[in-house]
């Protein structure tokens, strides 16, 4: 009875086949390749510091800004940037606690270099800047007209998240202001992207 | 996912609108006018000749341009209907301040004060002329009764101090200029009086006046030792009616200088 069940059972059994027993290769996690790339977007928060002569005058400030881009490739982009800043002015004149604000509009190229969900870039471009108030040039910091070229460039860091879409990161950029005579802007800021 | 597809696209849309609100903003932004340098306001402490305080005095002078013709008919249709004269420059869209910084450069302590004059479009009011008609026939040392006095202050040896004149005080000021040279308000009950607490001599002021704004703020410096004034004036122009167009013309009036009559001395 016993000879007659083992016979059936290997009588149904199928044709045994060979298996692949190799180490699997190993697998980047997340893939960069399915993070989103294309137009993005981002908002960016942080501060604004002036040096040369307007930095005697105008106090550092906190900025707001965003950036629309598009990814021409993986490592590179071209952007516009808005930002916007508010200051104190300082030092010893009777202007001292106005407010002056700060807005810039730039294009941008951006250069980036990735590893796994970290990237590094660097960015630069030009620019127009628009003073809110004549208090610099009442200081004699600039000359009579409020608007002028910025031009300058920075790098930063991007850490990707898990979803395909979502990016934040820190930037810093040192700018020339040409209608402001002998002054430079530093901004630093902290951003979130958006990558359609 | 779809959530946060959702609020990557919120923040795409909402980013030019809060850097759009922050452009908003400065469309009623400030522009300043720096106090001429000469003469600077500067005192050396020692009394004049007639024993009195130094005093030094300058202005500034805003500069407007003249109304388009769309405006100009605006104008007259509102004086039409009002029945008296409408002025271009209002201070209801015109908003003034000024600030300052007085340092004593002497190695004794002071005190400092700043008078504030100057004219709408009609009327001009200048301290100086009221003190000496005032002081005419008697030897009494003059009598300043300025728009807008500023509190008298002590200051140390080598020390700086800054002060605002807000645009609330300019209010009152426009208000009692114009009380003065348009409506036969005795100046010193209205200069002496704030009109919110009392609007003695206000009474022939029409309720729906349309009150004409400074268009030259004048500033008389006075202390007790070596000092230097500087002032900037901050005005807000709701209506972009200062001159900055290369196309604009200068609003030039030719305001009445107030003299005060005898019979307006009174005593409050």
């Amino acid at each position: 009875m016993a000879a007659l069940a083992t016979s059936w059972l290997l009588a149904g059994a199928s044709a045994a086949r060979a298996q692949v027993t190799a180490e699997p290769s190993a697998v980047v996690f997340p893939d960069p390749a399915k993070f989103a790339h294309g137009l993005y977007t981002e908002g960016e928060v942080g501060a604004v510091s002036f040096f040369g002569k307007a930095g005697d005058d105008v106090s550092p400030g906190f900025a707001v800004g965003a950036r629309v881009g598009y990814d021409l490739f993986r490592w590179l982009a071209l952007q516009a940037h808005f930002l916007g800043s508010t200051h104190q002015i300082s030092g010893d004149n009777p202007l001292n606690g106005q407010l002056i604000q700060t807005y810039q509009g730039l294009v941008e190229g951006k250069l980036t270099y990735r590893f796994g969900q970290t990237s590094i870039f660097g960015e630069g471009g030009i620019g127009v800047e628009r003073l809110s108030t004549n208090a610099l040039y009442v200081l004699m910091v600039e000359p009579r007209y409020r608007v002028g070229f910025v031009a300058g460039g920075g790098a930063g860091f991007d850490y990707h998240s898990l979803s395909r879409h979502f990016s934040v990161g820190v930037r810093a950029g040192y700018f020339v202001m040409a209608e402001l005579t002998g002054s430079q802007e530093l901004m630093a800021t902290t951003y979130l992207r958006y990558t359609f | 996912m779809k959530g946060y597809r959702a609020l990557g696209q919120l923040m795409t849309l909402l980013a030019p609108l809060a850097l759009g609100s922050e452009g908003c903003q400065g469309m009623n932004t400030p522009i300043y006018f720096a106090s001429p340098v000469m003469p600077a306001l500067a005192v050396t402490g020692m009394d004049d000749a007639m024993g009195n305080p130094p005093r030094i005095e300058n202005g500034v002078t805003l500069q407007f341009r003249n109304p388009t013709a769309a405006e100009q008919k605006a104008l007259d249709a509102q004086t039409a209907a009002l029945g008296f004269m409408v002025p271009w420059i209002q201070r209801d869209h015109v908003h003034i301040e000024l600030v300052y910084q007085v340092t004593n450069s002497d190695s004794k302590d002071g005190t400092f004060g700043i008078d504030i004059d100057g004219h709408n479009e009609y009327t001009e009011y200048n301290e100086d002329i009221v003190a000496m008609t005032l002081g005419e026939g008697n030897d009494d040392p003059p009598q300043y009764i300025p728009l807008i006095p500023v509190t008298p202050q002590l200051l140390g040896a080598g020390q700086t101090v800054s002060g605002t004149v807000r645009e609330d005080d300019f209010n009152e000021a426009e208000l009692d200029l114009d009380a003065i040279g348009r409506w036969m308000a005795p100046f010193n009950a209205v200069l002496i009086n704030n009109s919110q607490v009392n609007p003695i001599g206000l009474s022939m002021v029409p309720p729906n006046v349309v009150i004409p704004a400074l268009i030259e703020v004048d500033v008389s410096f006075t202390a007790t030792a070596q000092m230097t004034c500087t002032y900037d004036i901050r005005v807000r122009d709701d209506n972009d009616q200062l001159l900055h167009d290369a196309g604009d013309t200068l609003f030039s009036p030719t305001p009445t200088l107030f003299v005060p009559p005898a019979m307006m001395m009174t005593t409050n």
